[in-house]
């Protein structure tokens, strides 16, 4: 058992490696299709005054005119000696440029994850115990509302409404802990509605269960019955969601960090992509490849040791009861 | 995170100027420069916000020095050799005065003594040679660009004495002091330009000698200057040359224009930049200043390739600059604040002259020139010839926010008189690659551009010496060619102008550049405490003369 | 129901027709919605008499107004035309974005269950790195690649969800090959594309679909976002997204903003609604 879960662990981390690499070869072909780069589009601003056969000197003495698989290659090395290179935008080192960003990003994801994860509990609480009458239809039906919400638009409107008409926090400083609140709120309701709909069809199982209608016999309170009986048994899928949310935090990021204004990964990706700077996207496609293989990585090799049911081939994680792969995305597409 | 620097070299002595009473006796000693207020009353010090729309890409100097957004900065934080006014007038500022010989092959500049960089170094004649030669030549294989316009006549400069310079270039180069008071001529310390391009990126290790210096900055977020207590060396032209008087200014990105405005409304910050220019209006009413100062250069208008059918007609390129009307996009994307074209060079260079007779909404004519030249109306309101549809595609220009609205309010202008219009939009990088002046794809390029001296203009519209043959004639069109050679042997200005004018009139008539309106690339919104301040002759403003009051 | 009311009869044997049908009134209302978007998408003339690309400069930024339902844009354009000519491309893009997710994902997952063996490991591999990318990033650099233009930036999202798909389809017929009927036709000599065709395909392709109506409403949702941050069409094209990414440099006019976004979401909430009810009747 334990050389056959060492050699699994083993295969998983050179799968792990293989998807890294390939997701920075991916990114470099995508973005060495694009015409032009940021260097010579700077000799190119018309201000400048550049003539053609200045810009190809210019560009021929930094190298950029060799061959794509050359500069493929040369890339790749310094990527696996760590070296992520310098930023063609800014001629600064690109490690640095993600160093200072990403601070900024972990605290909105973190905060997005904790506003997405207490709306869902909020929402499966309510989907079993608020009275019909008080609309525990319409409170079902909220998942699908905040799927269907651009956050853009939440974002316009919580900065509109609670930034400029009430003042709750300063446009301005959109790092304090009020501004970064409300971007939240922006990024987490879109999260909340996958999870919650995991969450709930979960719950609708669980509380058909016999010990459901056991505990319930026993007078226990409802918040009782939901944490103790409900909720635990229906975490474990809910947790392989939130691991396959991730990406979708640092996507929405991209545009809520847009925006709010705050100055971290997802506005450095837009800054990259449009001046084309290759050596920062293919970083930060890695650096998104990495949290998401390891976050993967480490449900799967945790999940063998708690559940012993789990077989060691393939990727057979439990899945949300009834939810089938779909759920990876953002549909939560749950057939209870 | 953010780099905090601490001030150069804080010893105990720069620690104690700083105490209150400390520094009222410093104010005092330079209190002859400085006008009435006075030390101590409540316009000296404050702190504003600046919310700019882009940081722009590189800090290297010699790379950012011309870009729009971080031209801001460095307008505070470095000085030039010569001062450029908002009219295009020269004064001296670190060269206190010059000479050239005869044949304006050699130049002599005396600088003013004393100046320092914000890291000690002397801004001396060594330091000024230093900085002449990385602007002529960069260092490209490092990814140091040289100053594109800078003249590349030049061959060499030395330093005579501590404060004296000698430049001397291949060939008569008449154009080289006003080069030193463009956006790309700033002065930075020789340690600063000895540095490899990696680390000059970082902005908070540069210095320059300007009133202010980077006290922190976070690429892509915030760049804070502080004034500089010792500067003592402004240029005359703005009537102020000792310290500044705010404390500090700080740069924040804020992309979305809407957010500017509403900050600046709200008082969360005190200038904005870019705002809508349709929200001007009710700013102003709401008591906002609102400046629209125009730069020195071209006006906002399409240079017309006439390597492409049917531009090659003249006919064709008449009926184009008749059928646009100016006045309609002024009073639909824009305001009042901006003028009507006069020529395809702003009016406030010296040597534009006006022409606005050329540039009259004619439909009808228009129509008539379109019918002449063979183009007759078909199916939809459509112009056709031998079988082919009239029609342009403009490319939206990325540095000009309004460019897409006015390209789309021209395209209906167009339609009507039965011009098929297309246009196309790309990022600036993009743009970069695939809108070019006389490319076969680009039949009409947006021109956005300034310049200092107007007799650049004619050098740059052929491919003659590295021109850039705005108008696909190459050489074939001898009347500009002739006038192109003769504004370049101009010896002063009362011969140059009328060559000039008749320049700008031929251009027009055989409708070469199409003008749109006079262009306002740089627009600011302001809170109205805020006061004083100074445009110069490319319309960044300049903070170091102004005040904020209190109350 | 409003039984009692003779006048509502008509109504009465509607609601009941819909009841044999078992369609909630909110699914019914889903498919409204949806049908008055497709009718704008194909005859946007018959709902509007305003020129979407002309207007009267002279009458810019007017307030919703019963001449103008939506008010107008910054150049004197009626909004609500604007948005229904704006529909078909939202809708088209959204379109082939699905259907290149259906498409490449489901040929990906198709091969890589069916076949089993090295081509399953490979193409498992490839569907990894294209999950480990998060999709919106991916899609932001694909569009860069290929150029601002509404059809781009519908291949860049098409694209960000071929994993999706390729995960579903894969899982799908892994499971209906060891469905006892599968391997009895294997038994009885079937051939493999027989079985394929008669039995793999039409099994696996109902979730497919029910994953393809529910990217359908999300793919609305992330083209609106790329045209948000400025990968869509040039103007004059007024598709949700640029309208309310247009919008948003007026906010002064608010209406600019929330007209698009409210068509917007009633369309990809209908969407989600109906994708649901397929599900659940599925």
């Amino acid at each position: 058992m334990r050389n056959a879960y060492r050699a699994y662990a083993a295969k998983r981390l050179v799968q792990a490696v293989v998807v890294i690499l390939l997701a920075y070869v991916l990114t470099f072909v995508v973005v060495s299709i694009l015409p032009g780069d940021p260097i010579t589009s700077v000799l190119r601003d018309p201000q400048n005054g550049f003539t053609e056969a200045e810009i190809q000197e210019i560009v021929a003495a930094q190298g950029l005119d060799k061959p794509i698989p050359v500069q493929l290659w040369t890339s790749l090395c310094h990527f696996l000696t760590g070296d992520l290179g310098l930023s063609m935008r800014s001629s600064r080192p690109v490690a640095t440029l993600i160093a200072e960003v990403l601070p900024s990003t972990l605290v909105l994801a973190s905060a997005g994850l904790a506003v997405a994860l207490l709306l869902a509990a909020a929402l499966g609480y309510g989907s079993q115990f608020l009275p019909k009458r008080f609309g525990q239809g319409f409170l079902r039906g909220f998942p699908a509302l905040f799927l269907s919400v651009p956050n853009f638009v939440i974002g316009l409107v919580l900065i509109h409404l609670f930034g400029f008409q009430f003042g709750f926090f300063r446009v301005l400083d959109p790092d304090s802990v009020r501004a970064t609140f409300f971007a939240a709120i922006a990024l987490g309701i879109p999260v909340s509605a996958q999870i919650a709909e995991v969450l709930i069809a979960n719950l609708d199982h669980e509380s058909r269960q016999e010990y459901a209608a056991v505990a319930r016999g026993r007078g226990l309170g409802p918040t009782r019955l939901f944490v103790r009986h409900l909720l635990k048994p229906s975490s474990l899928p809910v947790v392989t969601v939130i691991a396959l949310t991730i990406g979708e935090l640092l996507g929405g990021s991209l545009i809520t960090e847009t925006v709010f204004g705050r100055t971290g990964i997802g506005s450095l990706v837009q800054r990259s992509a449009t001046s084309h700077d290759l050596p920062v996207l293919q970083a930060v496609v890695s650096l998104a490849a990495v949290v998401f293989v390891l976050v993967n990585l480490i449900a799967d090799l945790v999940y063998p040791l708690l559940d012993p049911r789990v077989k060691l081939i393939g990727d057979h994680r439990p899945r949300p009861a009834g939810a089938d792969e779909s759920a990876a995305d953002t549909s939560g597409a749950v057939t209870p | 995170m953010t780099e905090r620097l601490s001030p150069p070299s804080l010893s105990r002595r720069h620690l104690l100027i700083a105490t209150p009473a400390a520094a009222t006796a410093a104010l005092a000693t330079t209190a002859g420069l400085r006008p009435a207020r006075g030390a101590g009353s409540p316009n000296d010090g404050g702190d504003i916000t600046f919310l700019i729309d882009s940081l722009g890409g590189t800090w290297i100097p010699n790379n950012s020095a011309i870009s729009s957004f971080q031209g801001h900065i460095w307008g505070h934080v470095t000085d030039k050799l010569i001062y450029v006014d908002a009219d295009g007038k020269i004064s001296p500022w670190i060269a206190e005065r010059w000479e050239q010989n005869d044949t304006a092959t050699a130049f002599t500049l005396h600088l003013k003594q004393g100046v320092t960089f914000s890291d000690g170094t002397p801004l001396d004649a060594p330091a000024v040679v230093a900085n002449l030669d990385i602007w002529y030549a960069g260092r490209r294989n490092e990814g140091i660009n040289p100053i594109g316009l800078f003249p590349k006549t030049y061959d060499h400069a030395e330093a005579v004495d501590a404060a004296t310079v000698k430049v001397f270039f291949k060939v008569p180069t008449l154009g080289f002091i006003p080069t030193l008071g463009y956006h790309g001529s700033i002065l930075i310390s020789p340690k600063t330009i000895a540095r490899p391009a990696a680390r000059q990126a970082n902005l908070g290790k540069t210095s320059g000698s300007g009133p202010y210096l980077v006290d922190s900055w976070k690429e892509g977020d915030f760049v804070r200057l502080v004034r500089r207590k010792d500067y003592n060396w402004g240029p005359p032209a703005v009537g102020h040359t000792g310290p500044a008087f705010l404390d500090s200014i700080t740069y924040k990105l804020v992309a979305e224009q809407s957010l500017r405005v509403s900050a600046v409304q709200s008082g969360q910050a005190d200038i904005g930049y870019s705002p809508p220019p349709l929200e001007l209006q009710s700013l102003k009413e709401a008591g906002f200043t609102v400046a629209t100062p125009r730069y020195l250069g071209f006006v906002n208008g399409w240079a017309i390739n006439t390597k492409l059918a049917p531009f090659d007609d003249v006919r064709v390129r008449q009926a184009l600059q008749a059928a646009i009307n100016r006045q309609e996009i002024i009073d639909t994307v824009y305001t009042p604040d901006w003028k009507l074209a006069e020529s395809f060079i702003q009016s406030n260079v010296p040597g534009a002259t006006d022409h606005r007779e050329l540039l009259a909404y004619d439909p009808a004519r228009a129509e008539k020139l379109l019918d002449a030249a063979g183009w007759t109306k078909g199916a939809g309101g459509i112009r056709w010839k031998d079988g082919k549809p009239l029609s342009l595609t403009l490319h939206a220009n990325p540095y000009l926010a309004t460019s897409k609205a006015v390209g789309e309010l021209s395209a209906q202008q167009l339609g009507r008189i039965g011009w098929k219009v297309a246009i196309r939009a790309y990022d600036v990088v993009t743009f970069g690659e695939k809108v070019r002046f006389n490319s076969p794809t680009v039949p009409a390029y947006e021109v956005t551009r300034s310049f200092i001296d107007a007799g650049t203009v004619a050098s740059i519209l052929t491919d003659a010496n590295n021109g850039e043959d705005w108008f696909g004639l190459g050489e074939s069109d001898p009347k500009i060619n002739e006038l192109r050679d003769r504004i370049a042997g101009a010896g002063s200005a009362r011969v140059r102008d009328p060559l000039l004018d008749e320049l700008q009139k031929y251009v027009l008539e055989q409708g070469y550049f199409i003008p749109l309106t006079q262009i306002v690339q740089r627009i600011y919104v302001q809170n109205p405490k805020l006061k004083g301040e100074v445009y110069n002759g490319i319309a960044y403003a300049s903070y170091y003369t102004a005040t904020k009051s209190t109350a | 129901m409003t039984v009692a009311l003779p006048s509502s009869a008509w109504r009465v044997t509607a609601a009941s027709r819909l009841a044999v049908l078992r369609v909630p009134p909110a699914v019914a209302l889903s498919f409204a919605v949806i049908a008055l978007v497709i009718a704008w998408s194909i005859v946007p003339g018959l709902f509007t008499s305003f020129d979407p690309v002309n207007g009267v400069p002279a009458d810019k930024l007017l307030g919703p107004s019963a001449a103008h339902w939506f008010g107008t844009d910054h150049l004197g354009r009626d909004l609500y035309t604007r948005v229904v000519y704006g529909t078909a491309s939202s809708v088209e893009s959204a379109l082939i974005a699905v259907s290149i997710g259906v498409a490449a994902g489901g040929l990906i997952g198709l091969l890589a269950g069916f076949l089993g063996g090295w081509v399953d490991v490979v193409l498992a591999r490839l569907v990894d790195v294209l999950l480990a990318i998060p999709s919106f990033l991916l899609a932001v650099i694909i569009v860069t690649a290929l150029g601002f233009d509404t059809i781009n930036v519908a291949i860049a999202t098409g694209l960000s969800a071929v994993a999706v798909f390729a995960r579903v389809m894969r899982a799908e017929v892994i499971k209906i090959r060891q469905a006892t009927f599968v391997e009895a036709s294997f038994l009885l000599g079937g051939s493999r594309w027989h079985i394929l065709s008669r039995h793999v395909l039409p099994n696996a392709s109902r979730s497919v679909l029910t994953l393809a109506v529910l990217r359908f409403g999300l793919s609305i949702l992330v083209i609106a976002s790329l045209a948000f941050l400025g990968y869509g069409d040039p103007p004059p094209a007024s598709d949700w997204g640029l309208l309310i990414s247009i919008g948003k440099n007026y906010l002064k006019w608010p209406w600019l903003v929330y007209a698009p976004a409210f068509v917007t979401i009633a369309t990809v909430l209908s969407i989600n609604r109906i994708s649901r009810w397929l599900r659940q009747t599925a």
